[in-house]
């Protein structure tokens, strides 16, 4: 967003200077000079409707009567907003307005402060309705422009003019956001329908509008949500070296244009809200329609294409395609057999490398080729796993299985398998490279379920801006984000309207990672629904007490100690020769910066094994740090005085965690 | 000489906040900038220049799934 050029105008004699193509009622707005205005809202497009917002305009030749909400500052002028042709012109639209809405407050109260008693005209289609519609357009314009349905809109002309849905009847395409109710400004459109008769409606409505406002404001200079869904990340990781490639061996590649966000705009749905719920206006669930699929079971048929989001084109640069096509079709058909596709991309991406480091072969695979890329292979494995047949049937057990079949039957090296079969606790890694941020390590390590990042996810905080460099700063962030987003499935919400658009003023507060005001509109949905005032240590506490248990629910399955938060050594560093030398400069400096070891005169193989020496122990300090944090044993078992302070101490579960050393 | 993010970067006259977030190749739209301290306004990145020998932030916040 370039800066923009500045223009100096006066308005009633009063000097300022403002961006060009600023309207004059905004540049009023900016200095304190009142202009009335009745159609007019930040949220949609000027619409100089009503007319009340006219003032006079001299731009040294001539002067003229202007519209002040759609007028743009584009080079000096003189403006007038009280003159006195100005108060006349405004005194007759406004007694034409009370002569047509006598009993409407704001038409009311901007006539008297115009100075009108009484109107002289006599209206043939006069509303006594104090909550009447008067034909501001602002609901159609903010159904159309900010939520980008058309839900609503003018019918008839005249007198019978009136805003209304299509042939009177209810539209199953309104989202029920109500930000129509929210900026009518007489009650002419409220919201009625409380199914489920929360504690507060309003509070609950109003702290949704906020979120919506924000879309309609900073979306599509922010993360464009409503335009490319989480797909905007793509070109994101690649640029920070964090995009997965060849099974996390790199962060980067050369070809990822081809599966850019970019690309996938031409595809989606255009022009439509696709949100997962009723109401939510950031409605980044995008989808592909009238997809040809090319292969399986469907081979020919046209369908409908849930996505990709983010994950799934990650999960395809790691398997080292770059083919919208192909994520397409792989998005569409793990959809279909219930697979997750980023269990499906990574336990494949963790295939191929064993394919090409000989683990696998076409023998063993059945005859299927599936080197980094073979997109015909990986999508063939794909419907072998749905199948359940062939050597999708060891695939679709997953890594974990697989890393201990391939060393039982295929006589594969158990280390290296291990180093690169990217899962903890059984679950696949998501699409992340997290080598350059040791707290995302923990985030994926640490996570009760297993390698996903909803947990935390940290890697800008620790890699980029370098906020949290000690060992207690990275505990402190393990603390706070897994109980803040465990939060957020407690009580079923989605989690991105929290810091996947962002306030105006977020910068200016003391800790923007968290983004306080969103936080506070979470406490008043919890209120709004409840009854129950929250803060934000109150809903962490609320996070607390359940991830603890959950932990201990680990612990008697069998899980829930230090030896299960264990991460593939890929997670934390180069496993290869040939991944460290693709980064070498990066590696030998924090060698040498970060370890203490010169790494001149050492061989690739050498520096490996010191790096993976220094950067191991590094883990293991983490998951010390992060365990005292919580309150838990050295061995990461929650303690019986933690669980006793957080309420959860029942007998069964102490005598669990008391003989786990607890 | 500054330093962004702790990163040494060569210093010029009339370097200003876009010019680094351009070095840097930071993509992210959810930054906020700092010099010395001092929090610089979004649309104020391409004409405040960063004087020799400061010390930048250019913090990243989160965002995705």
């Amino acid at each position: 967003m370039a800066d923009r050029k500045m223009i100096t105008i006066e308005i009633d004699g009063k000097s300022v200077s403002v961006e060009k193509d600023t309207t004059i009622l905004e540049a009023a707005q900016s200095i304190d000079v009142y202009i009335p205005a009745l159609c007019n809202s930040e949220l949609v497009e000027p619409y100089a409707a009503c007319r009340l917002c006219i003032v006079e305009v001299n731009d040294g030749r001539k002067t003229k009567l202007v519209t002040s909400c759609n007028y743009p500052v584009r080079k000096h002028i003189r403006v007038y907003t009280s003159s006195e042709t100005v108060l006349r012109n405004r005194k007759i639209t406004l007694e034409m307005m009370l002569s047509r809405w006598p009993n409407v407050q704001v038409i009311k109260d901007l006539a008297k402060n115009a100075g009108i008693e009484k109107s002289r005209y006599q209206h043939p289609a006069v509303d006594l309705n104090p909550n009447a519609c008067i034909l501001c357009g602002l609901c159609m314009r903010v159904c159309e422009q900010g939520i980008w349905e058309n839900i609503i809109n003018f019918t008839n002309r005249g007198a019978v003019r009136a805003v209304r849905m299509p042939y009177d009847s209810e539209q199953p395409h309104c989202v029920g956001c109500g930000a129509c109710a929210e900026i009518c400004p007489t009650g002419a459109i409220t919201m009625v329908d409380d199914p489920n008769q929360p504690y507060d409606a309003k509070m609950i409505r109003k702290a949704g509008m906020r979120i919506t406002e924000e879309m309609i404001k900073y979306d599509e200079e922010q993360c464009d949500m409503r335009g490319v869904g989480t797909a905007h990340l793509v070109e994101i990781m690649d640029a920070y070296d964090l995009l997965p490639v060849m099974n996390y061996r790199y962060g980067k590649h050369e070809e990822t244009p081809k599966i850019s966000s970019d690309i996938f705009r031409k595809y989606f749905t255009k022009g439509k809200p696709d949100g997962c719920w009723l109401g939510c206006t950031m409605a980044c669930a995008k989808a592909i329609e009238n997809f040809e699929l090319k292969t399986g079971p469907y081979k020919g048929e046209r369908v409908l294409v849930d996505g990709p989001e983010y994950e799934t084109l990650g999960g395809s640069s790691n398997m080292g395609i770059f083919d919208p096509y192909f994520v397409a079709e792989y998005n569409f058909y793990c959809d279909t057999y219930g697979l997750d596709t980023i269990s499906f991309s990574t336990g494949t991406s963790f295939v191929m490398e064993c394919y090409e480091a000989g683990v696998l072969d076409k023998e063993k695979t059945g005859g299927l080729e599936l080197p980094f890329g073979a997109k015909d292979a990986a999508l063939e494995l794909l419907h072998q796993i749905g199948r359940g047949e062939g050597f999708g049937l060891i695939a679709g057990k997953g890594i974990r299985y697989m890393k201990k079949y391939f060393v039982e039957n295929f006589g594969a090296d158990p280390d290296f398998v291990f180093d690169i079969g990217m899962e903890a606790k059984g679950m696949e890694y998501s699409e992340y490279v997290t080598k350059e941020s040791l707290a995302q390590q923990g985030g994926y390590g640490i996570a009760l379920k297993g390698a996903q990042h909803d947990e935390a996810w940290l890697i800008f905080m620790d890699m980029v801006n370098k906020q949290i460099p000690t060992f207690e700063d990275k505990a402190e962030a393990l603390h706070y984000f897994p109980m803040w987003r465990t939060w957020f499935s407690l009580c079923g919400l989605c989690k991105l309207p929290w810091n996947d658009v962002e306030p105006a003023d977020n910068a200016e507060t003391d800790e923007p990672a968290k983004v306080p005001a969103h936080v506070q509109g979470y406490c008043e949905f919890f209120e709004g629904v409840t009854g129950k005032p929250q803060t934000m240590d109150s809903l962490i506490r609320m996070s607390e007490k359940v991830y603890n248990f959950q932990r201990v629910f680990n612990l008697k399955m069998g899980f829930g100690r230090r030896e299960h938060d264990a991460i593939p050594y890929r997670s934390a560093g180069p496993v290869t020769v040939e991944e460290y030398e693709s980064r070498q400069e990066r590696y030998d400096t924090q060698l040498r910066e970060d370890a203490g070891i010169d790494p001149a005169g050492m061989s690739s193989e050498e520096k490996v094994a010191a790096t993976r020496k220094h950067r191991e122990a590094q883990y293991e300090h983490l998951l010390d740090a992060v365990y005292k944090r919580r309150g838990w044993t050295n061995n990461g078992v929650p303690t019986a005085a933690k669980l006793l302070e957080l309420g959860v101490d029942f007998p069964d579960v102490i005598e669990l965690v008391t003989k786990h050393g607890g | 000489m500054i330093t962004v993010n702790g990163i040494t970067l060569d210093w010029y006259e009339g370097k200003t906040v876009r010019d680094v977030i351009q070095e840097m190749n930071y993509l992210f739209p959810l930054l906020i900038a700092r010099i010395n301290g001092k929090l610089i306004p979004r649309n104020k990145y391409d004409s405040t220049e960063i004087p020799d020998k400061a010390s930048v932030d250019i913090i990243h916040l989160m965002s995705g799934g």
